[in-house]
């Protein structure tokens, strides 16, 4: 018998590969559209040519070299439109993410660890704040706030955190009861230590997961503040005000709607399945 | 301050008490001494207490469970007397446990290796190659084929009976003074237990460690121990030298126990379970107890 299993040969494509690579390429995509709009823009984005107005996609009959993805009622590129809308919503989901995440989940393990008066203040105040509608908590977040990229943040880091502690807390106390806790402090860890070096790595693929599917969630909330005014100042391309555009000119100029509302169907879906996958690729037991 | 008297027990629980915050006690006046090198056996059915003692001296309660009174002494030094920090310290330089679960006693998400070799760098503050050196001739010694391989392995690439023989070699790694085995064996498959049992009493007998040994197996019992400590519901009903226990039990539940342990020499009697009888009656003694414990606190 060989001490150590051995580990069976990995297939090219399994499940998980597909679901680690496939939203990859499509994150990656946005992520260079993001990056690099000024050079891979074909247009200025904010250019208007009322000459060029609501010219179709490329493939249809009257559209305009150049002019890829069609224009919209101002005679504004549709593709350029979404590659500088990406910066926005990337931009915005990851710091909103990651704030979200941090502070969510810090709330969570302390819950779940250290039990207690600790547990009862953060549980109860995660129900209270559970009890608000979130699209209306959001709205008058930003009303009170004002618009901006930072009451943007703000406002989803406040409402999604509680996401974050409650998966966490849950997770936690189940690590918390497991026999290599006390294996560590018989060793003379710290609470403190512990909590972070021995429970910390085993939550971290739900945290990952969970930020992945808020960052998903933040470019929404984004694109749902964009609709309704209420984000980014109007000049800049959002998907969101590119939706809320497009709505009014679905009869005649449907591209204008039908893109971007693709590019933020993707993103969504991509960094939920790329939670999952990674979920999956970072436990070593699941693996 | 921590005292230590010339000639201390290694382990000294005395008339110790443990409760869940509305009272209920789960220990009831509960002493036991190890001396230096002993294997002490701890015997009772499920549920009483045997792993609450081993948690109660290691320092690992439950959040809930708290002592309510009694003094617990590694080495002469009252631990109860100490700062949270310093007996942690106390606790982690001269005691280690076996625990019960090898599938979860190694944190899934960490490599062999830093799990052996913390507690020594942490603790008695040796250099890593110090405590790699010590991590790797442990390994070898419970006869793990290629300690470097195990070391950078995770948990899960690892039978059960290997895990148990790598937390047998952490036990020992820093050389404690005392060793609490919480039923070793009792996840593991017949054979295993075997050679984990003959593991645990060679390295017993080479480092002269005490070992608290926790068990409801008889046979067990006479195999590994000098001493045996009985509980029934949190109290000592028996503490003997475990040639008497077996030769001439004192009560009539330990005589119970012996009997409806199936030994091979034996093999003719058949199997005795415990008079239900006889637990009524072990139960109404604790009532009074419990009963008289309070009456005494209220005063
Ligand atoms: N976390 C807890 N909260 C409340 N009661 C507990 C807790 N853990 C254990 N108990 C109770 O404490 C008593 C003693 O438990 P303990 O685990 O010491 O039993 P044991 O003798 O080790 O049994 P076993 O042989 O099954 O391991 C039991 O009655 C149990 O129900
Ligand atoms: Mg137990």
């Amino acid at each position: 018998m060989a001490d150590v299993s051995t580990n069976s040969p990995r297939l090219i494509l399994t499940d998980t590969n597909f679901r680690l690579w496939l939203p990859l390429f499509w994150i990656g995509l946005i992520a260079a559209a993001a990056l690099f709009a000024p050079l891979i823009a074909p247009q200025d984005p904010l250019a208007q040519d009322l000459m060029m107005e609501r010219l179709p996609p490329f493939f249809m009959e009257g559209s305009e070299p150049g002019y890829w993805l069609g224009t919209d009622s101002l005679g504004r590129d549709v593709l350029s439109r979404i590659i500088y809308g990406a910066r926005i919503a990337l931009f915005v989901s990851l710091i909103a993410a990651t704030t979200t995440g941090i502070f969510g989940s810090a709330l969570g393990l302390i819950a779940g660890y250290y039990g207690g008066w600790a547990d009862r203040v953060i549980s109860r105040l995660v129900d209270i704040w559970m009890a608000f509608p979130p699209v209306l908590f959001a709205v008058l977040l930003v009303a009170v706030m004002g618009t901006g990229l930072g009451s943007v943040i703000a406002a989803i880091a406040l409402i999604d955190w509680t996401r974050f502690a409650r998966v966490i807390r849950a997770e936690t106390m189940v690590q918390a009861r497991m026999d290599y806790v006390d294996s560590a402090r018989i060793g003379g860890a710290r609470r403190a230590a512990t909590l972070v070096s021995e429970i910390l790595p085993n939550v971290m693929p739900s945290i990952i997961a969970l930020l992945m599917l808020e960052m998903g969630i933040a470019v929404i909330v984004e694109a749902i503040l964009s609709f309704v005014n209420l984000s980014i100042s109007s000049d800049d391309p959002t998907w969101g005000s590119m939706i809320a555009e497009g709505r009014g000119a679905i009869h005649f100029a449907w591209w204008v709607l039908l893109f971007p509302l693709i590019a933020l169907f993707m993103t969504v879906l991509s960094f939920s399945t790329l939670g999952e996958g990674l979920k999956q690729h970072f436990d070593p037991v699941l693996k | 301050m921590t005292m230590t008297t010339a000639h201390a027990h290694t382990l000294d629980i005395i008339n110790l008490n443990i409760a869940l915050p509305r009272g209920q006690r789960l220990l009831r006046n509960v002493s036991l001494q190890l001396e230096p090198g002993e294997v002490r056996a701890l015997v009772g059915e499920s549920g009483a207490g045997k792993s609450m003692i081993g948690k109660a001296v290691l320092g690992i309660l439950p959040h809930r469970i708290k002592r309510t009174e009694g003094e617990i002494l590694l080495e002469g030094a009252h631990l109860n007397a100490m700062t949270p920090a310093t007996r942690r310290s106390t606790v982690a330089k001269m005691s280690a446990l076996i625990p019960q679960d090898p599938l979860t006693a190694l944190n899934p998400v960490r490599k062999i290796g830093p799990q052996i070799t913390d507690p020594l760098t942490r603790i008695h503050g040796w250099s890593h190659q110090r405590a790699l050196a010590r991590a790797r001739e442990l390994l070898d010694r419970v006869h793990i084929r290629a300690p470097d391989r195990v070391m950078h392995s995770y948990p899960h690439e690892l039978s059960g009976g290997m895990r148990q023989r790598i937390l047998i070699a952490a036990a020992f790694a820093p050389s404690p003074r005392l060793i609490v085995a919480d039923e070793p064996t009792t996840a593991l498959d017949v054979t295993v237990q075997k050679q984990i049992l003959r593991l645990i009493r060679e390295l017993q007998r080479e480092t002269g460690t005490a070992v608290l040994f926790v068990t409801h197996d008889m046979g067990v019992v006479a195999k590994i121990s000098q001493k045996v400590t009985v509980l029934f519901a949190g109290r000592v009903i028996e503490d003997a030298a475990t040639r008497t226990v077996f030769e001439n039990p004192a009560h009539p539940y330990t005589q119970a126990l012996i009997a409806a342990t199936p030994t091979p020499n034996v093999s003719a009697e058949p199997f005795q379970p415990v008079p239900a009888a006889l637990i009524t009656e072990l139960h109404r003694e604790t009532l009074a107890a419990d009963a008289l414990y309070a009456q005494r606190g209220r005063r």
